[in-house]
């Protein structure tokens, strides 16, 4: 890809939906430039769980007609997305990359989606992700493993690896994903694309499957910093199905993006300890604030002592609400029921054990550990007051700078099987992602440049809470700054590499 | 802190889980690896009181005084996902004597 797209899937979101609302260019043309691009990507990457393309060209033949009869399809006219698997759509399966919901068809749809529809979007498919959004790789997945598009050896990231990968091999212009503890931003950045982890409760959860539900949030994975900030003007606002969606007004987000970020102030958080940095990493975050301060903004050192105890306190509260989110899959109402079971008691224990996959055990096991008998107050009860110590030093900190930048991910992406068989090193792949996650403020990972080996790395930039328009300006900035091209190489592919060998 | 097989064998059980020898092993293991990183929290010195107040105190009763009596899901909807249904009822197995493999 070079500075000016010349293939049709390689323009912004933003581009296509005003060439379609203009009549410049049809949505067919457009939904067909998409699976054309899917069809010569997708056998290097796994990245979809089911393909639509007879819906895809059918919606976007009404987008069209729409646009002959004089009416406007929505700001998002035309544009191709993917969905992480843990979205529920009317009449299509939702697997959430598990067995356990084998056979479920979806009765209702996400307002997310519906919300993504009205604008005028088109489905193209269910992208792949680790088994109920638990994991950092996408290699939890019960049906397929997810390759990086920057190079086939590696893990896209996870959870949301499927819809990253989409994104930035350029099989879809947007992707919607789930963000617990980073599993929009740690794959967009591993992806080389942008992730968005709104403020919770900015963006409803209705039709999303629940992981964990004080921190869980859906939000846009983009290829451009303005197509991730016109996403979530979309998704975001109040919605009578989420008690839990906020009713604050939603800010136009593309309005003052371009405002630039003189006379910002960009915190760094002192207690982080980066010396366990891989060099190129630690290179590429030190060459990320020199150019905010070219760009005109201020560093500021801040102060949040227990950055530290982010993993361990996200570890607790998230494998906590899972083992009770998780104990609807019983086997009787929906989804996978064994067939040995002669007994109901059997039947939970036996459609559990056969429908969920290892890490999906795990983290249920020390959920309903932590919230044991004997146990809830040293595990539970402390991780809950850590983090509510943790959210006064973010919020004390955030009162004296804009936005707090900190790098997204400890290192590029890691090859496949790497980290398979060590959740706790998988664990820790979440260290910057986490604190956002837990405390509920609004957080973007923005592409910072590539490591030694052509690896994408990211900027992760954290605000205040409902304050996203000064995140998307200050990335926005950064994004102009680095001058990023999202142009995945897909090294390893048939044994070739470099460019040569993108599809 | 070091989890046994048995210590294992009684989470699963709280959990609905049936775990193989294998995996009991393997996750005595992986989860007392995991439950040490974790216990690096009990060197924070936690004040009496200080858990804080829930992210958007209030906005839940703004919710409620705009909440609608609407109708949900139809039960033929609802039952169309079940693996088992019969005359309107979700079907299971029997329940007597079925807890733990007792008699």
């Amino acid at each position: 890809m070079g500075n000016e797209p010349n293939e049709l899937w390689e323009l912004p979101a933003e581009e296509v939906a005003r060439q379609v609302r203009a009549g410049e260019r049809s949505a067919v043309a457009v939904t067909e430039a998409a699976l054309a691009r899917t069809a010569r990507v997708e056998p290097l990457l796994a990245a979809y769980l089911a393909l639509y393309p007879d819906a895809a060209r059918a919606r976007a033949a009404e987008i069209d007609a729409r646009v002959a009869a004089g009416e406007d399809p929505g700001p998002l006219a035309g544009v191709p997305v993917a969905l992480k698997d843990n979205l529920n759509v009317q009449g299509f399966p939702v697997t959430c990359g598990s067995k356990i919901l084998q056979g479920y068809v979806a009765p209702y749809t996400a307002t997310a989606v519906a919300r993504l529809l009205a604008a005028g979007a088109v489905i193209l498919g269910r992208a792949n992700m680790d088994e109920f959004a638990m994991g950092s790789s996408c290699e939890n997945s019960a049906f397929q493993k997810t390759r990086n598009p920057w190079d086939l050896r590696a893990v896209p990231g996870g959870s949301s690896g499927g819809p990253a990968a989409a994104v930035a091999a350029g099989s879809v212009a947007l992707a919607l994903g789930s963000d617990t503890g980073g599993s929009i931003r740690q794959p967009a950045a591993l992806c080389g694309v942008v992730g968005v982890k709104p403020t919770w409760s900015r963006v409803s959860r209705y039709g999303l499957v629940a992981f964990a539900s004080s921190t869980d949030q859906i939000g846009p994975l983009a290829r451009t910093v303005r197509d991730a900030a016109l996403t979530l003007r979309v998704l975001a606002g109040a919605d009578p199905n989420d008690a839990t969606s906020s009713l604050l007004p939603v800010d136009d987000y593309l309005e003052g993006i371009e405002a630039g970020i003189a006379g910002l102030k960009i915190g760094v958080i002192q207690e982080i300890d980066d010396s366990g940095l891989p060099e190129a990493a630690r290179r590429s975050f030190r060459e990320s604030l020199d150019r905010l301060v070219a760009a005109g903004a201020e560093i500021v050192p801040v102060s949040v002592p227990t950055v530290d105890a982010a993993v361990a306190v996200y570890y607790v509260i998230a494998t906590s609400e899972a083992s009770a989110n998780l104990a609807r899959f019983d086997g009787v109402r929906y989804g996978r029921r064994s067939q040995e079971a002669e007994s109901l008691a059997d039947l939970y224990l036996d459609s559990r054990s056969e429908g969920f996959g290892p890490e999906v055990k795990r983290r249920i096991m020390l959920g309903t550990f932590a919230l044991s008998s004997g146990y809830y107050d040293a595990y539970y009860g402390r991780a809950k007051a850590v983090l509510d110590r943790m959210r006064r030093e973010l919020e004390r900190a955030l009162g004296d700078v804009d936005v707090i930048a900190t790098p997204t991910t400890p290192g590029a992406a890691f090859r496949l099987g790497e980290k398979a068989d060590d959740p706790l090193a998988m664990y820790l792949s979440d260290v910057y992602t986490t604190p956002a996650s837990l405390t509920g403020l609004p957080a973007i990972a923005v592409p910072s440049g590539a490591d030694d080996a052509g690896l994408p790395l990211s900027l992760q930039l954290t605000a205040r809470a409902f304050d996203e328009a000064t995140m998307f300006r200050v990335a926005r900035a950064f994004e102009r700054e680095v001058g990023w091209q999202v142009a995945p190489r897909f090294v390893g592919a048939m044994g070739a590499t470099g460019a040569e060998a993108s599809p | 802190m070091a989890l046994t097989t048995d210590d294992v064998r009684k989470i699963a059980t709280l959990a609905r889980l049936r775990l193989s020898p294998e995996e009991e092993r393997l996750f005595a293991d992986q989860l007392g690896k995991i439950v040490d990183y974790i216990d690096q929290l009990q060197k924070y010195e936690i004040e009496e009181g200080e858990a804080g107040s829930p992210f958007l105190a209030g906005e839940h009763e703004a919710h409620e005084a705009i909440d609608e009596i609407r109708p949900c899901l139809p039960r033929a909807e609802f039952l169309a996902n079940a693996p088992a249904a019969l005359d309107g009822f979700l079907l299971v197995p029997e329940i007597k004597g079925s807890d733990h493999h007792g008699e």
